[in-house]
């Protein structure tokens, strides 16, 4: 058995390797390059301490949208997208007619390329033949059409529905844990009187506290790095009215080859991301004893 | 009172149906709706976006592959996708099966760093990526996004296959070994056939999210040798084009392939996907 173990570091070998190549190297990069002005137009690198840092938080109007951006839509996809989908995993959890189906369609947005679903928001936004406009044009309500994806008054919005309605994922693992549930718990419950309501309320909802936390901490990360749906659609226009921080950082790595100031981004989005991480595990209460 | 009950009852079903209908009408009407419309005509489109097309040609389609190099980005994304399905099933499945089964020093710690991978967020690192894709002369190929697909997939992949391999009774190895077979060949021919359904499930996941990645394919190529499917609907986006039938046409044959891979694997799909969220 112990000459086995030795087995254990050559099998793990090509899964560490594949890590350090696109995860560990990459992360030291980020972390030591953000000290650096480290450009190629004109080419530089040199260290410049926390220069970077301080350029970003006092002096960057450009950053400031962008991080105001990407917090509200993180808080949106916490709260609006969550419960959307903890809500109707509660309704079919009850399954109703065709639970399955609908479990199935719902996951669809959820499992097509982000790049496509872009694409079909394109078209759906279109002023001449998008279904919107077409919709509003049809029930007489020509004054309220607009270029939905382009017009500064309704970008934000119309470019937060592309993801914030799609919660699929939530759905399905959620309604995968309720239905782990014995049933003999609800049972009980019913016995003692408790209407649909009131049992999602008092016994389902804090059964699935985990996977809410989960969840949650899933929608935090999606949005966090949430570029694909704004690069296709919107591309942070107008006027920077819908960059969030990755969108920024990859201007200003690939547009601007300014790579130093870039990887900074970099290290604040990770930090972030570590932040929420421990604060919605927080607020759940995740981790406390219970297991 | 009995039949207020009822009817109260009857309007919470209804209510609730409808909020159903809508929820699967938000969903795939904007898809059901793409896919029509890549069978009408330019004209038909323009003139009423809500009509049902009149004929189902593939006029749209016939385009769609002249404006762009469609066919030759379905197959790079077929490659890269598949290859990288491979790499990474193979991989983890001797990862996980390390972590399942046998005791060696730093193996908890491991085990965490590979797992730490879910949780960056991985915009942050297009840059050193770029770099080190860069360094190893493998920008522009496919193969640089077979490895950084691969290990897109690490950390869910490790957990289904791990949580896996902890189920299957070891007396199945211990016979093995007793028949005189080594601990590769325990591996490969006893433990990978048993763990079949976890590496479909890993598999089709991995797959999807190799066919379906955007932003590292747009960061690590630059031409229509290596770039894959989702970029090629950039085509569509320009200014210069006004072709929407073939644009309807590239977005469903973009879409399209995903939606039949859910469609046969659905179990798989939603069983991995629990897995890969419940930790431990």
């Amino acid at each position: 058995m112990k000459k086995r173990g030795r087995w254990g570091y050559v099998f793990v070998l090509p899964a560490a390797l594949l890590f350090l190549l696109v995860y560990g190297i990459p992360l030291v990069t980020v972390f030591v390059t953000s000290l650096f002005d480290y450009r190629i137009f004109p080419d530089r690198f040199t260290f410049i301490g926390l220069e970077n840092y301080c350029k970003l938080f006092f002096q960057d109007q450009a950053f400031w949208q962008a991080f105001f951006n990407t917090v509200v839509w993180l808080l949106l996809q916490c709260t609006v997208h969550v419960a959307l989908g903890v809500l109707i995993a509660l309704i079919l959890a009850k399954r109703p007619r065709g639970w399955k189906t609908i479990r199935v369609c719902y996951m669809i947005p959820n499992i097509i390329s982000a790049s496509a679903v872009g694409m079909i928001f394109i078209n759906f936004y279109n002023p001449e033949f998008g279904i919107l406009n077409s919709l509003l044009r049809l029930a007489g309500l020509e004054h309220l059409q607009h270029n939905w994806l382009y017009d500064m008054s309704t970008a934000f919005p119309a470019v937060t529905v592309t993801w914030l309605l799609f919660a699929g994922y939530t759905t399905t693992l959620v309604l995968a844990e309720i239905l782990s549930v014995p049933e003999s718990i609800f049972e009980a419950a019913r016995v003692d009187g408790a209407t649909g309501v009131q049992m999602d309320v008092r016994i389902t909802l804090p059964l699935i506290k985990n996977i809410i936390a989960t969840s949650t901490v899933m929608a935090a990360t999606y949005m966090l790095q949430m570029f694909v749906l704004l690069y296709v659609t919107t591309k942070g226009g107008p006027s920077g009215l819908t960059t969030n921080l990755p969108l920024y950082l990859y201007k200003t790595a690939l547009l601007e080859n300014n790579y130093g100031y870039a990887n900074t981004m970099g290290v604040f989005i990770i930090l972030i991301g570590i932040a929420i991480m421990t604060a919605i595990n927080r607020a759940f209460g995740v981790g406390k004893g219970e297991e | 009172m009995n039949r207020t009950a009822r009817w109260r009852r009857l309007a919470m079903q209804a209510i609730l149906y409808l909020f159903l209908a809508a929820v699967v009408c938000v969903a795939v009407a904007p898809i059901v709706w793409v896919v029509l419309s890549s069978f009408k005509t330019n004209a038909e489109i323009l003139n009423n976006a809500l009509s049902f097309p009149t004929s189902f040609g593939l006029e749209g389609y016939r385009i769609a592959l002249e404006l762009a190099p469609l066919a030759k980005y379905f197959v790079n994304s077929l490659i890269v996708s598949g290859l990288s399905t491979v790499l990474n099933v193979l991989v983890l499945a001797m990862a996980a099966y390390a972590f399942a089964r046998l005791e060696f020093r730093g193996k908890s710690l491991l085990y965490i760093i590979l797992c730490t991978a879910m949780v960056i967020p991985m915009t942050s690192l297009m840059h050193p990526v770029y770099l080190v894709i860069n360094r190893l002369h493998l920008y522009d190929t496919k193969t640089g996004l077979v490895l950084v697909y691969a290990a897109l997939g690490l950390p869910i992949s490790l957990m289904i296959l791990r949580s896996f391999f902890l189920t299957v009774p070891k007396s199945l190895e211990e016979a093995a070994y007793v028949d005189g077979a080594g601990f590769v060949r325990t591996f490969a021919q006893i433990m990978l056939p048993v763990a079949k359904p976890a590496l479909a499930s890993a598999g089709v996941l991995q797959f999807l999210t190799a066919w379906n990645e955007f932003t590292y394919a747009l960061v690590l190529t630059n031409s229509n040798n290596a770039r894959t499917l989702p970029l090629s609907l950039g085509f569509f986006t320009s200014q210069f084009s006004y072709n929407y039938t073939a644009m309807f046409a590239a977005i469903s044959i973009a879409v399209l392939p995903s939606i039949l891979v859910f469609a046969i694997f659905q179990e798989q799909v939603v069983n991995s996907m629990v897995t890969g969220a419940v930790k431990e």
